[in-house]
Order: structure tokens, then sequence, then C-alpha cells
């Protein structure tokens, strides 16, 4: 008993911190880490720029507004014509959220960006910024959230050819170029064709731009491939608009239904 | 009496000690956290920045029993793999992180070589070479790309990393070796 005493004594306050340092790396694995993301958080917070409005009126040059008004007269008439149809969607509220951190890890493709719970992003929000989609949500912390980039080889994404419709999906290279790949047997596509995210995706809106195709490869396997130039410039991102998922707001009309 | 009061007045004394310590411990893991995540310029090469978490484990484990050097190792991997990769089926970091503590702890310098910052660098140089080696065998095996790919991000990855890692290297190894090292004085002084 003594003895057991005596070794308490010399090793009791070694295994306890050594158990309690095991206890909270556990813990933050299991939360990916989003106590150093929240903390990174306040502290790069003095560099993070200008607040959000002067960033999204510093994003909106004057030929983006010219645009902008050309395309709001075109979806007027297009609503005019859905709500003939009978289903009018509403156009979900995009949050503004400057990129503070990039991957840590050279092997991932991945930004953290300074908006997170408390501003609305949900995990498995799309994300876009000036040039087109940028990639996803995979984790969100109170303040801050973590995107996976269209370019990292774990991300796919379905999008079609604007010109002929054809459709199929992108995989990430690790690279600003990505590799195409269609569900049709002879897609009607070349180079330089405009890609974007596909009209059945579930996970990201339509109709956001990708990419332009670069070259083609007929001969590969069963299905034709491509390699796709992404148009947003992934490695200067510097803000990034984030779109609520449309799953979720799926699936919370689902649950809603008895 | 007094010599009773000497002894607990050194008990107390080696608590703060322990405490200062551990503080300095927790503080450094943090800051080499955080500093994964931004690209400050002088610091970022296409992209990479070094590896501060390996450099830590490498300072950590020069003068340490191998079992010490492996447990921060599983410690700093586990908090990279968490910064990282969501998505990952492997505990990339954890395994390479922990191999790094065992074979630094292992190295023996004090018999074969010299303790200087070239040797710290070259150290750093060759475990962050041996890390990445063992992430690109893990990116391989997951299936999300071929393997000219991995060998091709592989060659980039490796060669800036290591260098950043082992450039950067002294000025992590050098604050924390001398605290340890004052630390160390300390206690022995005070223990008596």
């Amino acid at each position: 008993m003594f003895s057991l005493r005596r070794w308490w004594e010399r090793h009791g306050v070694p295994i306890v911190v050594t158990g309690l340092v095991l206890g909270g790396v556990w813990l933050l694995r299991h939360t990916q880490g989003s106590a150093i993301a929240e903390i990174y958080y306040w502290v790069s917070r003095p560099f993070q720029g200008e607040p959000q409005g002067v960033a999204i009126a510093r994003l909106t040059s004057a030929r983006v507004r010219e645009l902008e008004q050309q395309l709001a007269e075109v979806q007027a008439q297009n609503d005019k014509l859905r709500q003939l149809l009978g289903y009018l969607e509403k156009q979900p509220q995009a949050i503004a959220a400057p990129v503070i951190g990039r991957s840590a890890d050279s092997w991932w493709q991945q930004v953290t960006v300074g908006r997170g719970e408390a501003d609305g992003v949900r995990v498995g929000a799309a994300v876009s910024g000036i040039g087109g989609l940028v990639g996803r949500v995979v984790q969100v912390t109170p303040h801050t959230s973590r995107v996976l980039l269209v370019s990292d080889p774990a991300s796919r994404v379905g999008v079609a050819v604007s010109r002929s419709r054809d459709m199929g999906y992108i995989e990430g290279q690790g690279s600003l170029e990505a590799r195409l790949q269609f569900f049709e047997k002879v897609p009607d596509v070349r180079p330089g064709d405009a890609i974007a995210t596909s009209p059945v995706s579930r996970l990201y809106p339509a109709g956001l731009t990708v990419g332009r195709i670069k070259t083609l490869n007929k001969e590969k396997g069963a299905a034709p491939e491509a390699i796709v130039e992404l148009t947003a410039p992934l490695e200067s991102l510097e803000w990034v608009l984030i779109y609520p998922p449309r799953v979720a707001k799926e699936s919370q009309n689902a649950n809603a239904l008895p | 009496m007094k010599s009773m009061l000497r002894f607990r007045t050194a008990k107390s004394q080696r608590w703060v000690y322990r405490l200062l310590n551990g503080l300095a411990i927790a503080g450094s893991v943090l800051l080499c956290s955080l500093l994964l995540l931004p690209r400050l310029p002088g610091i970022e090469l296409l992209g990479i920045v070094p590896n501060w978490l390996l450099i830590w484990v490498v300072a950590w484990s020069m003068k340490r029993p191998v079992w010490q050097g492996m447990l921060a190792g599983a410690v700093l991997g586990t908090i990279r793999d968490s910064l990282s990769a969501p998505h990952s089926h492997y505990p990339i970091h954890l395994l390479s992180l922990t191999l790094v503590g065992f074979l630094t702890a292992r190295l023996q310098k004090q018999r074969y070589i010299q303790e200087d910052f070239i040797s710290v660098a070259l150290i750093v140089f060759a475990m962050n070479a041996i890390a990445e080696s063992i992430g690109a065998v893990c990116n391989f095996w997951q299936g999300f790309r071929e393997w000219e790919a991995v060998w091709r991000d592989y060659q980039r990855i490796v060669l800036t990393s290591s260098l950043l890692s082992s450039l950067w290297a002294p000025v992590l190894y050098y604050p924390l070796n001398r605290w340890w090292q004052y630390i160390h004085a300390l206690e022995q002084s005070g223990g008596k």
C-alpha cells in the first residue's frame, strides 16, 4: 500500500498531465480543430481588412454593375415566365466572407474563411468568388468555416456544358486545372466551351461558372474526359460568397412534412 | 523546522517552474498550429509553409527519451490532422510525426552528431522528407488520385517544404532549447 502511494506520488502528476493532454487532443481531433480555428480568427481579426460592406462595394466594379442590371432584367423576365408556369423559387441570400487562412497541409486544397455559424453559414453551403465556383463548406465553428476547394482531389462537382447541356462531373487535381468526366458516351463539346454547375446538382446552386474546356481526350476509356481550366483564381482568393445549401432546405421541408 | 520550510519552498518553487514550462509548451504548440494557416510573405514558397509542428517535435525529441518523443509526435500529429483533412481516411500526420519523434529521440546526437544549428537543420530536412513520403503513400492509398499525380505533387511538396522547414528550424529550436536548458538548470538548483 505504502509503496503504491510512493509510486503515485512520483508518477501521478505526469500520468494525469499526459492523460489530460491526450484527452484534449482527442477532443480537438473530434471537433476538427475548431478551438484552434476560433483562436486563429480572434488573433487574425485585426488583419482581416475592411468590413463586409466596403468589400462588397469594391467587389462590384462598374462593369459588374452593368452586367448585373442586364441580368436582373433577364431574371425578372425569367421569374415572370416561371410564375406563369407555377413555380417561383426564392433566391437565397449570399454571405460575403474574407479568406483568413489557407490549407494547413500541402496535400489538401482548403481555405478558412472568417464567417461561421454565428453568421448563418452551414456545412454543405456552396462557395463562389470572383470568377466562379470556389468550393463547399465542410466544417463550421462559431466564427470561421473551412472550405474544400474545387481543386481538391476529394472534391466532385456535377457540371454541365453551357452550350450543349451535356453533363458530367469534375474532380480536382490539386492545381488550377480539373478533370471533367462526361456521363454521355459522345458529348457535344469542344475546347473553349464554358462549364457551369449542373441544373440537377443537389449540392450547388445551378448555373455557377466553373471553368472552360482546355483540352479533350475522347479516346480515354468508356466515357470521354476533358481538362477544365478553373476560372476562379483559387490561389489568390481574398473574399468569397457563401450560398445557403439547397439540400438542407429541402431536407428541412421534407422533415416538416409528416 | 527550518529544513522542512526550505523543503516546502523548494517544492512550491518547482511547481511554479513546472507550471511555467507547461505554459511555454502549450503556448509554443498553439503558435505553431496557428502559423500553419496564414501564408505570410517571406515564410511561404509556392504556397507551401514550413512544417512548424514537425520542427517542434524535432526540437522536443532531441534530448528526451523515445517514449516522450513519440507521445509528442502523436499529440502534435493529431492536432495537425484535425486542422487539415476532415475527409482523410488515415491519421496521416499522427503516423508520420510519431515516427519522427521516435527517430529523432533514437538518433543519439550526443554520440554521433554535434549539437548546432546546422545539424538541427539537417535533421529537420531529413525528418520532413520522411514525413512527407508517408503523407504521399497515404494519399495514394486513399485512392483520390492516380500515382503520377501524387508523384508529381510529392516532388514539389517534399523539396519545398523540407527546404523551408530546415531554414526556419533554428528560429523555433533556439528559443525552445534555451528555455528547456534554463528550466532544467533551475529545477536542478531548486531541488537541492
